[in-house]
């Protein structure tokens, strides 16, 4: 194998076939002054010829190297493979399917050697349609940034710079590709910036925003909250909502009493108001034991392997 | 891990020391016996000659629940006259899916054929589903083909295998058989806890193995009628159920709660806004039985999304220690180093 290159550029590629080539001597083109350097290309359960592509264009070039996955498992999981056997100080995520500039990574490098763990690219006069695609997304990103925090125009952009020691502390799931900035933030205390990248046109293929897909970037979303807000004490989270539920409770034993008190008992008020109060105050209960419950997991992971604590850097000036 | 008493070998003997003994078994066929039981003797009669006519050396494990040690000892009476078996009994009830889990450890063979204790589909059926791994197959799941049973017991069986289809994403048709083959590698990189073992193909699938169905020819005394006690049904269902969560929901916990979480409360919710206009009308709350409804129903709601989130807590938990993919190793380029 070659010695450790500098700069580890990650792709995830599922049916590329056509793509691959041509990605792979853009990365070479755009590389040649920047030092050492290798390219990954993570076949993610391809269903075309796409793994004997890349497999003969690896062989061909030591400096890339193909990762086979078993079946296909998605963006996110196909990723973390990447990083998983990156070699290099900074890697390079970026699409497979040529709509990312490999030209825009040296600047991207550049940009993290100024002192940033991550930097995240975001599409300039992007080239696809407005109503299934750039309205969503503007809408999305707006969203994730009003939630967690984190200022980044562009989300989905898969073009991003990371600092190895950052990609250590991080780990991608489910469809958590979307979200890095936000992990990054919550779980290392990244320094994050941004550059505008070059964005070409889809040669081929599309996909939409549909309703399944809304709904799961909002659950993705409340998760990533959830972690950012929460992460180290996850009782605070679950006993603010237990004391929101125990407040209802206490408003309808109130209502309970001035019933009684004030208007004509009639039965149905001696059931009523008292029921729902009792309702609240059993969410009550049941939110704090699930804190509770939340609490061990946190720890009890702790016990297992203690986490690696957040990023800090030096000022030298 | 379970601990069988191996009764043929020494007791206790530890599963490094059997597999070191006798390196030359390729075929481990393991027979669980646990509620029925047809007579092991004539079952190895039966099974053993397709095996041994194949020229691979083999050998058959039977795994039995404690009350089945009169088994034991006439399986033990066939090793004695030289017949490659072997009898582990358990110390306590285990049930079909441990018995075997915990055989899989005391078996030798690189190929490892898991087969029930009643005759389900003719024996000829073996050196094929061997063969198929022979040829490159990670695991080879046997069907029952064509049927013959009663419309009732066909019906039960199509009814199920759709369900575990459209909950599943797979295509098997006849994970009741309970006849495989699988390279034991494969086996000892699955999860294989609980009942999973009935769904191994599943769970193969999933992992990106090699996975083939073939049709095999249903035993003659395979063919009577079935109904089983309520019980099973609900067991089967509630596996369905596991193995649709396990597979679409592991890694993201909070978009099943919490779909199903905010529907119920906006159900809820939209109930508790009507008893507002209307008390704004001027009906009175204090008499509404709705209430109560509409309250539950959010206190509901809010219940599956906040286990939700507790879920997607422990899946970020342990997302550093999970490897939540897997690799063909064979095709790495440069290839990995040993």
């Amino acid at each position: 194998m070659e010695p450790t290159p500098f700069i580890s550029v990650v792709v995830p590629v599922f049916n590329e076939e056509g793509n691959a080539p041509v990605l792979v001597q853009a990365v070479r083109d755009a590389l040649t002054a920047s030092g050492t350097w290798e390219l990954i290309l993570v076949d993610d359960g391809s269903s075309d010829r796409t793994g004997e592509v890349i497999r003969a264009l690896a062989a061909a070039d030591a400096r890339v190297r193909m990762i086979p996955l078993a079946r296909n498992y998605g963006q996110s999981t196909a990723m973390q493979a990447g990083f998983d056997h990156a070699r290099g100080e900074i890697v390079v995520s970026m699409d497979g399917d040529l709509q990312n500039d490999p030209r825009d990574i040296p600047r991207l490098v550049a940009k993290l050697a100024e002192g940033y763990d991550l930097v995240a690219g975001y599409r300039v006069r992007r080239r696809d349609k407005l109503v299934t695609r750039k309205v969503p997304s503007w809408v999305a990103n707006r969203l994730i940034r009003w939630v967690t925090g984190v200022a980044i125009r562009d989300n989905g952009c898969s073009l991003k710079a990371y600092r190895r020691e950052l990609l250590e502390r991080v780990r991608l799931y489910s469809d958590m590709h979307r979200f890095i900035p936000a992990l990054a933030a919550a779980v290392a205390a990244a320094r994050i910036t941004e550059l505008p990248v070059q964005h070409h046109p889809r040669l081929h293929g599309s996909s939409k925003y549909g309703l399944s897909r809304i709904l799961k970037v909002a659950a993705d979303l409340l998760t990533v909250k959830m972690i950012r807000s929460f992460r180290d004490r996850p009782l605070w989270m679950f006993g603010l909502a237990a004391a929101g539920a125990t407040a209802l409770g206490f408003a309808f034993a109130l209502a309970t009493v001035v019933a009684m008190l004030w208007f004509r008992p009639v039965k149905a008020h001696a059931l009523i108001f008292p029921g729902a109060a009792l309702l609240w105050f059993g969410l009550g209960c049941y939110l704090l034991i699930l804190g509770l419950i939340a609490e061990g997991v946190v720890s009890a992971r702790e016990a297992v392997e203690p986490e690696q604590p957040p990023l800090l850097r030096e000022e030298l000036r | 891990m379970t601990t069988l008493v191996g009764a043929a070998v020494t007791p206790r003997s530890g599963a490094r020391d059997a597999r070191s003994q006798d390196n030359a078994v390729a075929v481990s066929v393991i027979v669980p016996v646990s509620e029925r039981a047809d007579d092991l003797v004539g079952l190895y009669r039966e099974f053993a000659a397709p095996l041994a006519a194949m020229g691979r050396a083999f050998e058959l494990v039977f795994a039995l629940e404690p009350w089945h040690r009169s088994h034991a000892k006439a399986v033990t009476e066939l090793a004695a006259q030289g017949a490659p078996v072997r009898a582990l009994v358990a110390g306590q009830a285990l049930g079909e899916s441990s018995l075997l889990r915990a055989a899989i450890t005391h078996c030798r063979g690189g190929i490892v054929v898991t087969l029930p204790a009643y005759r389900r589909v003719e024996a000829a059926c073996l050196p094929v589903l061997v063969d198929r791994i022979a040829a490159g197959a990670d695991l080879v799941v046997a069907t029952r083909s064509p049927r013959r049973d009663p419309w009732f017991n066909r019906l039960q069986a199509q009814v199920f295998h759709v369900l575990l289809r459209s909950a599943t994403g797979t295509r098997f048709h006849d994970l009741g058989c309970g006849v495989q083959a699988v390279r034991r590698e494969v086996l000892e990189q699955l999860p294989l806890h609980g009942d999973f073992l009935r769904f191994l193909p599943i769970l193969a699938t999933r992992h990106g193995y090699r996975v083939e169905e073939i049709a095999a020819q249903q035993h003659a005394s395979d063919r009577g009628s079935r109904v089983y006690g309520p019980g099973t049904y609900l067991r089967r269902l509630i596996d369905v159920l596991g193995l649709y969560f396990l597979v679409r929901f592991t890694e993201k916990p909070l978009r099943f709660f919490g779909l199903v979480g905010s529907a119920v409360s906006l159900t809820g919710a939209a109930l508790l806004l009507l008893l507002l206009i209307q008390r704004l009308q001027g009906k009175g709350l204090a008499d509404r039985p709705l209430l109560l409804l509409a309250v539950l129903l959010v206190v509901l709601g809010v219940q599956a999304t906040a286990l939700g989130l507790v879920g997607e807590i422990i899946v970020h938990f342990s997302a550093l220690h999970r490897r939540s993919y897997r690799l063909t190793p064979a095709a790495l380029v440069p290839p990995a180093e040993s």
